[in-house]
């Protein structure tokens, strides 16, 4: 499903969307389109983007193709979720050791969105990790 | 679903700009792929499908930097090659963009990435050999960071001293290169050497010359020096040490001998001692020392020390050293050995001559008293041998023998050697408790027979003679004597036998005259005084003893005399003046007085002020007024600056007053007077002391010459007005006033003082006329109340208002007009009209005390409680701390009956007026029985001296009926505050119950003399209009008998 979400297709782009989004958490996918780690996360965050679009925005960059971030925030992992706010990275604490992403596949729809509205409701607390 | 996405996407993308897909394009970018998606509704990013600026470097715009910064490298620490790379691990790439540091990645140890082998290659390909791996880069930045790159080493213009280069292979070209900037350098040099060397020359000098070296700047005096010869040379002082005396003289190395506890310690180790061999330095001695020498005398380890030994080694050793010391080459020996060894011996008194001599002088004398024994001086010389040879013991028995075989005197005879001798076999004899009275005599009359002088200024002789005298007579020289007969004996042994001598011999100590004379009659002790003085002429006491016992012609004479022997001494002069005033040539006195000090003065006496005052007090004292005058006449203005005259005339006044010289004081208050003619405070000063303390016509002569001098003083004035009134002389009183009046026309007290001149003696027209003139001349609010009051007490009523409307017209915050108003309405019974007068009254003199309390008394007389309670709270807000509306209020729940809010009432009063005594004396009755005694410790405390309490303790005694100590309390109030009419009415009360007549008449007369005005009870009648003329004394009876003992 990452034809339905829209993507940013170089680093300035990348900036801008962080930039641009005021009050609404921004979550990106770091990875590529044909990976099969990325499509079953994107079938995921296609499915909730519809629900989450009033405190979040999801958008998709390859890595390839924008490998500007790939040292700065380390992604050398297929599938790698990240959220901003308010051109702030906001970590998360799932108990994995690294609050940094995610980086691996979740597969539950409204395990996701709670995450992303924890990720919300925290940063707009003021909180650099939720 | 695609399809659509497309749709939209075409869509889109036929709105926005052509120059975005062309830029899409030309950025060589993916095709075009669907730049929203229905997700981001209508709002679509912009940025969307753009391409990136030129030259973007992916989070700039965000101001984000990397994750890992190392801020503490110098930039120029860096590597060029490092620079170039993209920036490994190590190397930040944002060393690029310096300041756009504000954003940092993550910190967390999974983002320090995963650690990389050494070996791993470096993102930058294209790394020269060597920096490929990360280790190679590690140990690169290592060397670099050994340059020393410190602050130290650096310089502005030239940058670090090192060569940032140096790192590099030292080339021939740089050789090559080094090799020119040398020639060039040298070649520079030499083309302004000669201009720049002697350019620096120059500057040394100037240099110099502005700041010589010492050497330089003393170069002329030292030329001198030449001239100098030898002697002058050595005799230049040496300079002198200005260290500090312990410094200079540092302390001498101190030597301690070796404790014995050292040698115990070190013999039970068994060592042998080479430390304490410097006895066998000196001669090889053998020391005694029983470790080095004689080990069979003592067991080494046994612990035990011979200390006698170690004794005699040390005697040894100082012997030693004495006979080096005298044995010295030099012949300088500062011990003189003989000395040093027989000190001791010569403590011990000896005989200088032969031994045998004494032996044969012993048994000479002994031959001559056996064969004489009733030859005195055969015993005395016996004595004396003994004496000398320093047997002490055996002379006072030969003495004792000798008294007993001459009983009847003469053994003096022999001792005519000299005093001193005398004076010792005396003190034998007297030790040895010779007893007989009249040997003892006898010795003294021998002993002055012989002229054998004691000693005159020690006085032992005289005392001698006392002890003896009196310790015979008290010992057992009475043994046959009567006891009755002692005094006498004691006297005549005293004055004949002892002093009569004594005196003939010790003719200067006056201690003894004065003795002697004492115990004679009149007469004798006149011709004992008259010997006396010639013997001791310089003895003042003498003199005038002498002068007061002889008749007036022998005293001038004998005052002559002494004055002739002693010029330095003013009593003489003093006596002759008293002497001669009481013989009436008062005008002599003052010539001898100041005869007196000018010869004193010629005689370089220094005149001291305080003296010769005093003793003008003991002239007055003695009845020697114009003595007295004439010394204060003399002496007052001796010494005094010319601005403290009249202060310190003032001081010595009061001082005699206190004193109780009153002459003194008068003639002190008649010189400052004559000094002072115009100033007012003396003439104040001396009517008062005349007032006091002088009759009615001393007081009224010096008022009249005081209005004389100062006719402006009122006060002065109206004094000899008041006394003349007292004196019943209202004529003399009226035309004192009178000429007050010239003196000081308009003026308010005396109008007033003549008001009640009239008043007072029922001359009611001559009063309301002046009234009427002083209204006219001298409107004030006091003129304005006494006609006010005199209307009043004359009974008319209208007038009395008429006038009061018309004074508040003019003065309208005079309280007392307003309260006189009101009372005047309540007299009449006009309830409302008073207490209109009294509001209206309060408008104008809110803090008028008592026109407050006249307004709650009419309120509450008039059965209005509430209002009369809210009065006093109105008032006590506006006059806080005020304890006499706080005492009204007290009073008024207390007579309403409600106690209980009294009590709290009183409470607050305390709280708020913690010091004043009429509260507290209040808050002692208002106690019960049982504890007005605590209560009125309390109010001791806190008030110590307050009349009002110490009143209430002595009511409080008398309703205990401690009439003494009640009576104690009273008069201690009256005397603490004589002012306060009601404690002389309750003492007064309290001696008509308790005390007698002559009791009650005291209190009345000293209450009469003090004039009381104050107190509530006394005020409350002596201010009644009917009682307006009463005197003191008939107020005091009436207050008495209004006072009810209520408690």
């Amino acid at each position: 499903m990452s034809y339905m979400l829209p993507h940013l297709h170089n680093g300035w782009q990348v900036d801008q969307a962080i930039l641009s989004e005021e009050d609404r958490v921004l979550v990106i996918r770091f990875g590529h389109d044909w990976d099969p780690t990325c499509m079953k996360m994107d079938e995921v965050l296609y499915s909730i983007a519809e629900k989450v679009k009033n405190f979040a925005v999801i958008y998709l960059v390859d890595i390839t193709e924008v490998p500007d971030f790939n040292k700065m925030y380390e992604l050398y992992d297929p599938c790698t979720i990240m959220f901003f706010f308010r051109n702030k990275h906001i970590m998360i604490d799932l108990g994995t050791g690294n609050n940094n992403k995610i980086n691996w596949i979740i597969e539950d729809k409204q395990e996701m969105i709670d995450i992303v509205e924890t990720v919300y409701r925290g940063a707009r607390k003021g909180r650099g990790l939720v | 679903m695609a399809s659509n996405a497309a749709k939209q996407g075409t869509k889109i993308v036929s709105k926005t700009a052509a120059a975005g897909t062309a830029a899409a394009g030309a950025s060589g970018g993916p095709p075009i792929m669907p730049l929203a998606s229905p997700l981001m509704g209508k709002k679509k990013k912009p940025f969307l499908g753009m391409p990136a600026p030129l030259g973007y470097v992916p989070g700039l715009g965000r101001g984000l930097t990397p994750y890992r910064v190392y801020p503490s490298i110098h930039p120029l620490s860096v590597h060029p090659s490092s620079l170039m790379g993209s920036g490994g691990l190590l190397v930040p790439i944002s060393s690029c963009v310096p300041g756009k540091r504000r954003a940092t990645g993550f910190t967390t140890r999974s983002d320090i990435g995963p650690a990389r082998d050494a070996n791993d290659p470096v993102d930058d390909r294209h790394a020269p050999p060597g920096k490929r791996t990360v280790g190679d880069q590690m140990k690169k930045n290592q060397d670099d960071d050994d340059e020393d790159l410190n602050d130290t080493n650096y310089d502005e213009f030239n940058g670090y001293a090192g060569s940032l280069f140096s790192s590099g292979p030292y080339e021939k070209d740089d050789e090559e290169a080094d090799a020119i900037y040398a020639a060039l350098d040298k070649r520079m040099d030499e083309r302004r050497k000669e201009r720049r060397e002697l350019r620096e020359k120059e500057e040394i000098e100037k240099y110099r010359m502005e700041r010589p070296k010492i050497q330089q700047q003393f170069s002329d005096l030292k030329r001198k020096l030449a001239e100098v010869s030898e002697e002058e040379w050595l005799s230049i002082p040496e300079v002198g040490d200005a260290r500090n005396k312990r410094q200079r003289n540092p302390r001498h190395e101190k030597l301690t001998p070796v404790p014995d506890s050292f040698f115990s310690k070190h013999l039970q180790s068994g060592e042998n001692h080479t430390s304490v061999d410097p006895l066998q330095g000196l001669g090889g001695l053998n020391t005694p020392y029983p470790g080095s020498m004689t080990p069979g005398l003592m067991t080494p380890g046994t612990g035990e020390l011979d200390m006698r030994k170690i004794g005699q080694a040390r005697n040894t050793l100082m012997d030693m050293r004495l006979s080096q010391v005298s044995d010295s080459v030099s012949g300088q020996t500062v011990v003189d050995p003989k000395g040093y060894l027989t000190d001791l011996n010569s403590m011990i008194p000896t005989y200088g001559g032969d031994i045998s001599d004494i032996k044969k002088a012993r048994l000479l004398l002994k031959s001559v008293r056996e064969t004489n024994p009733h030859h005195p001086p055969a015993w005395i010389a016996s004595a004396r041998l003994e004496e000398v040879t320093g047997k002490l013991q055996v002379a006072r028995n030969l003495i004792m023998k000798g008294t007993e075989m001459c009983p009847k005197v003469k053994i003096i005879n022999g001792l005519k050697a000299n005093s001193v001798e005398a004076l010792k076999v005396s003190h034998i004899w007297y030790s040895t408790g010779v007893t007989n009275l009249f040997d003892a005599g006898s010795y003294v009359t021998e002993l002055r027979n012989h002229d054998l002088t004691l000693p005159e200024d020690s006085l032992l002789g005289s005392d001698v003679c006392l002890e003896l005298s009196c310790s015979d007579v008290d010992a057992d020289g009475l043994r046959g004597h009567q006891r009755g007969a002692r005094g006498d004996l004691v006297s005549r042994l005293r004055s004949n036998l002892v002093f009569g001598p004594a005196l003939e011999n010790v003719s200067k100590s006056v201690r003894l005259w004065k003795a002697a004379v004492e115990l004679e009659e009149p007469e004798d002790a006149r011709i004992m005084l008259s010997r006396a003085v010639e013997c001791c002429p310089t003895s003042v006491e003498l003199w005038l003893a002498l002068a007061r016992l002889e008749t007036y012609e022998n005293a001038r004479r004998v005052l002559n005399k002494a004055r002739e022997n002693i010029p330095t001494d003013r009593h003489i002069w003093i006596t002759a003046a008293k002497l001669e005033e009481a013989n009436g040539n008062t005008q002599m006195v003052e010539k001898i007085i100041d005869r007196a000090i000018t010869s004193l003065r010629a005689n370089g006496v220094e005149i001291n002020r305080e003296q010769w005052i005093q003793d003008a007090e003991e002239c007055d004292k003695a009845g020697s007024v114009a003595t007295c005058q004439a010394v204060i006449r003399a002496v007052i203005g001796i010494g005094i600056e010319e601005e403290d005259r009249k202060h310190t005339w003032m001081e010595d006044a009061d001082s005699c007053v206190a004193h109780g010289a009153l002459e003194c004081a008068r003639a002190i208050y008649a010189h400052a007077l004559q000094v002072f003619p115009s100033k007012k405070s003396v003439w104040l000063r001396a009517a008062y002391f005349e007032k006091n303390h002088g009759t009615r016509e001393s007081l009224e002569a010096l008022l009249q010459r005081a209005v004389a001098h100062c006719p402006k003083a009122e006060v002065l004035w109206l004094m000899g007005a008041k006394s003349k009134w007292l004196a019943n002389d209202v004529p003399a009183a009226r035309s004192i006033l009178a000429l007050a009046f010239q003196a000081n026309p308009n003026s308010e007290e005396i109008w007033l003082a003549a008001v009640k001149l009239e008043s007072e003696n029922n001359e009611y027209e001559r009063a309301r006329r002046l009234l009427a003139k002083a209204r006219s001349s001298a409107p004030t609010a006091r003129v304005f109340m006494k006609s006010v009051k005199l209307e009043w007490v004359l009974g008319n009523i209208e007038a009395a208002q008429e006038l009061c409307t018309e004074a508040l017209k003019h003065y309208e915050d005079f309280p007392k007009l307003w309260m006189m108003r009101g009372q005047i309405e309540e007299q009449c019974e006009n309830m409302d009209k008073a207490r209109e007068a009294y509001n209206q009254g309060l408008k104008k003199c809110p803090h008028s005390v008592p026109l407050w309390l006249l307004l709650s008394h009419l309120e509450e007389r008039v059965g209005q409680l509430t209002r009369a309670r809210a009065i006093l709270e109105k008032a006590r807000l506006k006059n806080p701390q005020s304890p006499d509306l706080w005492l009204e209020s007290v009073r008024l729940e207390y007579r309403a009956g409600l106690k209980n809010i009294a009590n709290t009432l009183m409470a607050k009063a305390l709280q708020e007026c913690p010091n004043s005594g009429i509260l507290w004396a209040e808050a002692v009755f208002l106690e019960a029985r049982p504890q007005r005694k605590t209560k009125s410790v309390d109010a001791l405390k806190k008030c110590e001296h307050d009349p009002q309490v110490l009143l209430a303790v002595a009511k409080l005694f008398w309703s205990e009926r401690k009439i003494t100590k009640a009576r104690e309390w009273f008069l201690r109030t009256v005397k603490i505050e004589p002012d306060l009419g009601d404690a002389w009415a309750l003492f007064y009360k309290f001696e008509l119950q308790h005390g007698t007549e002559e009791q009650q008449e005291e209190v009345r007369k000293r209450c009469e003399n003090a004039e009381p005005r104050h107190g509530e009870l006394w005020c409350t009648e002596s201010k009644h209009v009917l009682n307006w003329q009463r005197k003191t004394g008939e107020i005091l009876a009436l207050v008495a008998s209004k006072i009810k003992n209520t408690f």
